[in-house]
């Protein structure tokens, strides 16, 4: 298969993909229960999309086409409220978070499709690691060159994004000293990282092609970039995010990515560079072991800088975007976010875990938490 | 009870299940073959401890369920499976999925009514087709909860398993209590006579399961569970309640049962328990399985097996005939509603000491009923685990990666 024709589509649009945990109510564990989840809510109509994703303990839900952050909370607080019903009738919960606090890995089933089993055949024991929950956002592009410079300039967002979204600071029990622990397990994968510097859409195709005559890669699907492009959709898709807590932190940081999109493609505030990758790892570092806390690089000016203050300036840099696009109300949550000592989602579980010194209660209220309650 | 005690110590070298050696000698032989039958054939290993307990009951050495030792084990055992069960049991479930609860009252009723009236047309006197078909009713936990936990299998069937289970059970002793009081009451004797025993038995057991769920729960906040001592002050809690219940004449099966749907439902904070509590409570539970396995004896049987086989049919036909009707609105898929309905199979330990107890209260219905109850046990001792696990294989909740990293 050769790299697909990049569809155009109507510029910033957004789509938005959660992963969530589907648990049960006894000991609060990861539940193999999507078959059962998604044959229950196929009887329903509704705008987002439900699917399986590889292990039979976590769902995948997608929005359609969004215009902004008031479609994306409506689709998804819709669907959140079908799959919360669905669940209760079959003894299950959902919740976000990046990781399942206590879950063991070695337990986990994969689901079961010829593509899901080739994978898990070749990762192994990452396969099953890899059950680990992220957010994905899609923001559409009105042609492959625009994409590829969007995705490069949107690389020194990347920590922001890790930051705002970090929950993920338990794995397997214990706590990883992390706010996104969960990153540590995508980047285990051979081809995981950053996109090769490519502006334009030939110069890409020649890249792949290269890839693609070594072997290690088929098609796109195979490359796992914290940001790449999905030619069918016509949109780049950002994946560093954990799944947030709730859906509302959920919709803000699509709205957030959204506002930087049209504000970096429409006032063009500095041109991508090769060299800004040279801090790059050391950035999405920081915002996953510090989070809001993190200080980041900037590789042009050598300056150090804390990551909340980096958000704060870029509200406030998008602005007249955010009015456009009709995002202030999530952006007001993430900028309230930016005020409290802790604002993440990874705080407010470690200091659950700290209340109430038990795992499976501490997933019982990130369910309560999820559902709105 | 001293006796006892002391011929364990006095009379060491008797071959018999109720001597040191005896227990020694069966704990040894059902341990390994427990593991035999786990490694070569990925059987639950209690389908082991099982086989010693058949093995006994051919050479008639079984268990008469009047061995006092015995009988302590046997009710200790049981407590904890009842009690683990009760704990997984989420009334708050059935709120939100009437449609389960019209399940479980559907398979309970439809399997009691087919079965009295199949044994009724084979001319079983009513005084021994009534608590036949009650006990009927009645799904072991004790054999689910050991296949689950296992295979550890998980998934809707598994969890609608062990719920409908832990409720069919919760139906049987109650209705066997009130089945017992009416006998009573047609006997000679005052309306309050008959009654204030069943009254004081429920109040109490209710009472004294509420009270060892909250001091269960205490345990569990104040204590690391992952300790042996917690362990222990969780066992001897149990037994404990378990001697009030047997003093006070409360249901030793209801106590328990009623402690775990307490301690689950009084909060929605979730309780994780070591299996059985520990190596001691596996012990006990061992002892269980070899002992309900031996009841049954070889010269009876020829008479009742007819009648037995009868019973054992009528009753999964009922069960799994409800379960599939009621599939689609619970939400089940109709594949799983099958393995679901053919897995509710297993009679044991439950069934044998509800039959042992209308027994010695009701001796002469006690002595027709015992022998088809035993023949049933005979039956499905060895298939119903075989049938539960390869129900949940087919609903494909037990974890083949695991079978494999194991072997």
């Amino acid at each position: 298969m050769s790299l697909d024709n990049f569809a155009s589509s109507k510029a910033f649009t957004l789509g938005v993909e959660l992963e969530l945990q589907i648990v049960n109510r006894h000991d609060y564990d990861l539940a193999p229960g999507a078959a059962d989840l998604l044959r229950l809510t196929s009887r329903r109509k509704l705008a987002a999309d439900v699917k399986p994703e590889i292990t039979s303990s976590m769902i995948e839900l997608s929005t359609g086409i969004c215009q902004g952050h008031h479609d994306v909370i409506t689709q998804l607080l819709e669907v959140r409220d079908a799959l919360v019903h669905d669940a209760a009738k079959l003894n299950l919960r959902l919740c976000g978070g990046g990781t399942h606090a206590f879950q063991d890995w070695s337990h986990r089933r994969i689901f079961d499709t010829p593509r899901f089993r080739q994978v898990s055949e070749l990762y192994g024991y990452l396969s099953k690691q890899f059950t680990v929950f992220g957010q994905h956002v899609h923001i559409g592009c009105t042609g492959p060159d625009q994409a590829l410079w969007l995705l490069h300039a949107m690389s020194r967002f990347v920590p922001h994004v890790i930051a705002l979204s970090a929950s993920s600071p338990f794995v397997q029990g214990t706590d990883t000293g992390f706010q996104s622990a969960r990153l540590n397990s995508v980047f285990a994968f051979p081809l995981s990282g950053r996109a090769p510097f490519a502006l334009t859409w030939q110069e890409f195709g020649i890249y792949f092609d290269k890839m693609r005559r070594t072997g290690v890669v088929e098609s796109m699907k195979d490359f796992y970039w914290d940001i790449r492009p999905k030619p069918e959709f016509g949109t780049i898709e950002v994946r560093v995010m954990d799944t947030p807590l709730t859906i509302e932190r959920a919709a803000a940081i699509a709205a957030y990515l959204q506002c930087v999109a049209r504000w970096l493609v429409l006032e063009r505030p500095f041109e991508p560079h090769e060299d800004d990758y040279l801090a790059y790892t050391y950035n999405r570092f920081q915002a996953c072991r510090f989070g809001l806390d993190g200080e980041v690089v900037d590789p042009r000016t050598a300056e150090h800088r804390p990551l909340r203050d980096l958000i704060a300036q870029t509200i406030k840099d998008v602005e007249s975007h955010a009015i456009e696009l009709r995002a202030e109300r999530g952006l007001a949550l993430l900028r309230e976010a930016l005020t409290i000592a802790d604002g993440s989602d990874a705080a407010w579980l470690r200091n659950t875990q700290a209340t109430e010194q038990y795992l499976p209660e501490v997933v019982r209220q990130q369910c309560l938490r999820f559902e709105g309650g | 009870m001293t006796d006892t005690l002391w011929s364990l110590i006095t009379t060491p070298w008797a071959l018999q299940s109720d001597t040191l050696l005896g227990a020694a000698v069966l704990a040894l032989l059902a341990a390994l073959l427990g593991e035999v039958v786990w490694r070569t054939l990925r059987w639950p290993r209690m389908l082991g401890y099982t086989l010693v307990g058949t093995v006994i009951a051919l050479a008639s050495r079984g268990a008469s369920g009047h061995e006092p030792a015995l009988r302590l084990a046997v009710d200790g055992a049981l407590a904890l499976l009842l009690f683990e069960a009760g704990a997984r049991l989420n009334l708050r479930w059935l709120a939100r999925n009437p449609w389960l609860l019209a399940t479980s009252i559907a398979e309970a009723a439809l399997a009691g009514v087919v079965v009295w009236l199949v044994l009724r047309s084979m001319a079983v006197a009513p005084g021994v087709a009534t608590p036949l078909a009650i006990i009927a009713v009645g799904v072991s936990p004790a054999v689910l909860q050991r296949v689950v936990g296992e295979l550890h299998a998980a998934g809707q069937v598994t969890e609608r398993l062990l719920t409908l289970a832990t409720l069919n059970t919760l139906y049987a002793v109650l209705a066997m209590k009130l089945f017992s009081a009416g006998l009573l009451l047609s006997d000679p004797g005052t309306w309050l006579e008959a009654m204030s025993p069943v009254l004081f038995s429920f109040c109490g057991s209710i009472l004294v399961g509420a009270a060892l769920g909250e001091g269960l729960a205490l345990i569990a906040r104040r204590f690391d569970l992952r300790e042996d001592n917690a362990m222990v002050l969780l066992l001897a809690a149990v037994l404990m309640a378990l001697v009030i219940a047997k003093t006070l004449q409360l249901s030793a099966l209801l106590v328990p049962l009623l402690a775990g749907i307490w301690l689950r439902n009084r909060s929605e904070r979730p309780w994780i328990w070591p299996r059985h509590f520990g190596s001691a409570g596996g012990v006990l539970v061992l002892a269980l399985f070899v002992a309900v396995a031996s009841a049954w004896r070889l010269d009876t049987i020829g008479a009742s097996i007819g009648i037995a086989v009868a019973l054992v049919l009528a009753r999964a036909g009922a069960k799994a005939l409800a379960v599939l009707v009621l599939a689609r609105p619970s939400g089940l898929g109709l594949g799983q509603a099958l393995c679901l309905g053919t897995a509710l199979l297993p009679m044991s330990a439950t069934a044998w000491v509800l039959a042992l107890d209308f027994s010695a209260r009701h001796p002469t219905a006690g002595a027709h009923l015992m022998p088809v109850l035993l023949s049933c046990l005979a039956l499905l001792e060895l298939a119903a685990p075989l049938v539960v696990m390869a129900s949940l294989r087919a609903a494909g909740e037990i974890d083949v990666q695991r079978k494999r990293r194991a072997s």
